[in-house]
């Protein structure tokens, strides 16, 4: 059943599977709580400008893109602060502008290259080792910054104007959460593509939310629910001959649904009879 | 502490216990009361610290005196206005202030509610020792227990004990209206008038 193991191709599938799982799982927690999806979607669709970047001055894509979207992070949140507007806004100017001078890369380029699209949809069979050691260093980043910040960000999201009232550098802990974000879509593009990474920025935390009342409790679920959909995506698209992307993204979404549906949320607290939801009576 | 930065600021910080309004909490936030209270601890405990035996017998102390101990393991999400009040100024008290500060505590709840927190606030006060700082824009739900009142709008417009800044005259300047007063039971209340008064 697992000699597809035996391929190079598909160890390194499997490989940037499960980095993709664990660190769109970890920096998902913080979107689906902080409200950051359009931002994930914004920097993923950002991260086609740097693709197309890369491709232009045939250099690494990827390694072009984590600038780029780095650069696109960077402007969003000094264009929220600076010119006091609503981040979503923001956000919606930059990923467009962003798209934009993809577009404008990809007409200035001498030779047509298909290999562009891959990044579209994804391309997990493609992956390389040079690929596969970047995604791992990156996602080694992302998730060490959450390890070593995990009690910043829980304050910061609980209960922002305490902690800065508490002394904590809000501004700068919310523009890292941006950036650590950035480099998240940076890990996941090759794998799932730029069109649904989104999808696992949000879903496997999603899933978690359904089930429990607990922060910590929250990760370790949405862990679960990311290696899940990520590998046996992968396994599923293998054996059906079906894009991987699409069929990791089906995975997530049906756990999602089976979450929402069977969640002890939906039930009464035997205590206090509330279901969920904070009471603002 | 106006001009004080870096350490003095942090070491000033420990002592104001700082109770802010409840429309800062994120309600959708996965969290037990328990842990909402130890988020208190976090300035002290920094980004590794572990909570030691004499913490959590403070966060214990602290749910006790607000009264939600038997919620201390339930969803936060799942209070009520007023006890999510409690677990603010549970989680103020944690750290063992010695000056507690109240940005509007009674905003959005109901009269009994609001009556039941200015009595936690007051005997928490008593008991404690506390330096109370209790910001309001309802002079009568404080009115019959502070000893000195500031009347604020953009700059200090008033300051001074009771009988000082709470007549007549200094009110009638301060809100520029007509005044009210009336009495109740040995209590009295500040009527602040429009047109109808």
């Amino acid at each position: 059943m697992f000699e597809f193991l035996h391929y190079g191709f598909m160890q390194r599938a499997l490989l940037s599977s499960v980095i993709v799982g664990t660190t769109c799982s970890f920096i998902g927690v913080f979107v689906v709580l902080r409200g950051m999806a359009f931002a994930g979607s914004g920097l993923a669709h950002a991260a086609f400008g740097g693709v197309a970047l890369g491709f232009l001055l045939a250099v690494n894509p990827l390694v072009a893109t984590v600038l780029f979207c780095l650069g696109t992070a960077g402007l969003i949140q000094v264009t929220s602060r600076k010119a006091q507007l609503r981040m979503d806004a923001a956000i919606g100017i930059f990923f467009a502008f962003a798209m934009a001078l993809g577009v404008l890369f990809i007409g200035l380029m001498k030779r047509y290259d298909a290999r562009i699209y891959g990044y579209l949809f994804g391309n997990v069979l493609g992956v390389t080792p040079g690929n596969l050691i970047l995604m791992a260093v990156l996602g080694l980043v992302v998730i060490g910054a959450i390890g070593l910040l995990y009690r910043r960000l829980k304050f910061l999201t609980f209960d922002e104007e305490m902690a800065e009232a508490s002394g904590l550098p809000t501004d700068a802990l919310a523009a890292l959460l941006l950036g650590l974000l950035a480099l998240t879509v940076v890990v996941s593009i090759k794998t799932v593509g730029i069109i649904l990474v989104e999808a696992l920025l949000v879903t496997p935390a999603a899933t978690a939310y359904q089930l429990t009342h607990r922060y910590g409790m929250m990760f370790a679920l949405s862990w679960i629910a990311g290696m899940v959909s990520c590998v046996a995506g992968l396994v599923i698209s293998y054996a059906l001959g079906i894009p991987s992307g699409a069929s990791i993204v089906t995975v997530a979404t049906v756990l999602f649904a089976l979450a929402a549906v069977f969640s002890p949320k939906r039930r009464k607290c035997k205590v206090c009879g509330h279901k969920s939801g904070f009471d603002t009576a | 502490m106006l001009g004080a930065g870096g350490h003095e600021l942090a070491r000033v910080r420990r002592h104001i216990g700082y109770v802010p309004q409840r429309r800062t909490l994120d309600p959708q936030f996965p969290i037990t009361v328990r842990d909402a209270v130890v988020m208190g601890l976090y300035p002290m405990l920094g980004a590794f610290g572990r909570l030691t035996a004499d913490d959590r017998r403070r966060v214990e102390a602290a749910l006790v005196a607000v009264g939600l101990l038997d919620s201390a393991d339930h969803a936060a999400g799942h209070l009520s206005g007023g006890q999510q009040q409690r677990l603010l100024i549970a989680r103020a008290l944690v750290q063992e202030p010695r000056i507690m500060l109240l940005d509007e505590p009674t905003s959005a709840v109901d009269a009994a509610t609001r009556s039941a927190i200015v009595d936690l606030v007051r005997r928490l006060h008593a008991e404690r020792g506390l330096t109370t700082f209790y910001v309001t824009h309802d002079i009568n739900e404080v009115m019959p227990c502070v000893d000195k009142v500031l009347y604020i709008n953009r700059t200090v417009r008033a300051f001074g004990s009771c009988a000082q800044v709470l007549n007549r005259e200094t009110l009638e300047s301060l809100y520029g209206s007509r005044v009210v007063f009336a009495e109740d039971s040995g209590r009295r209340y500040v009527i602040v008038g429009d047109s109808h008064v």
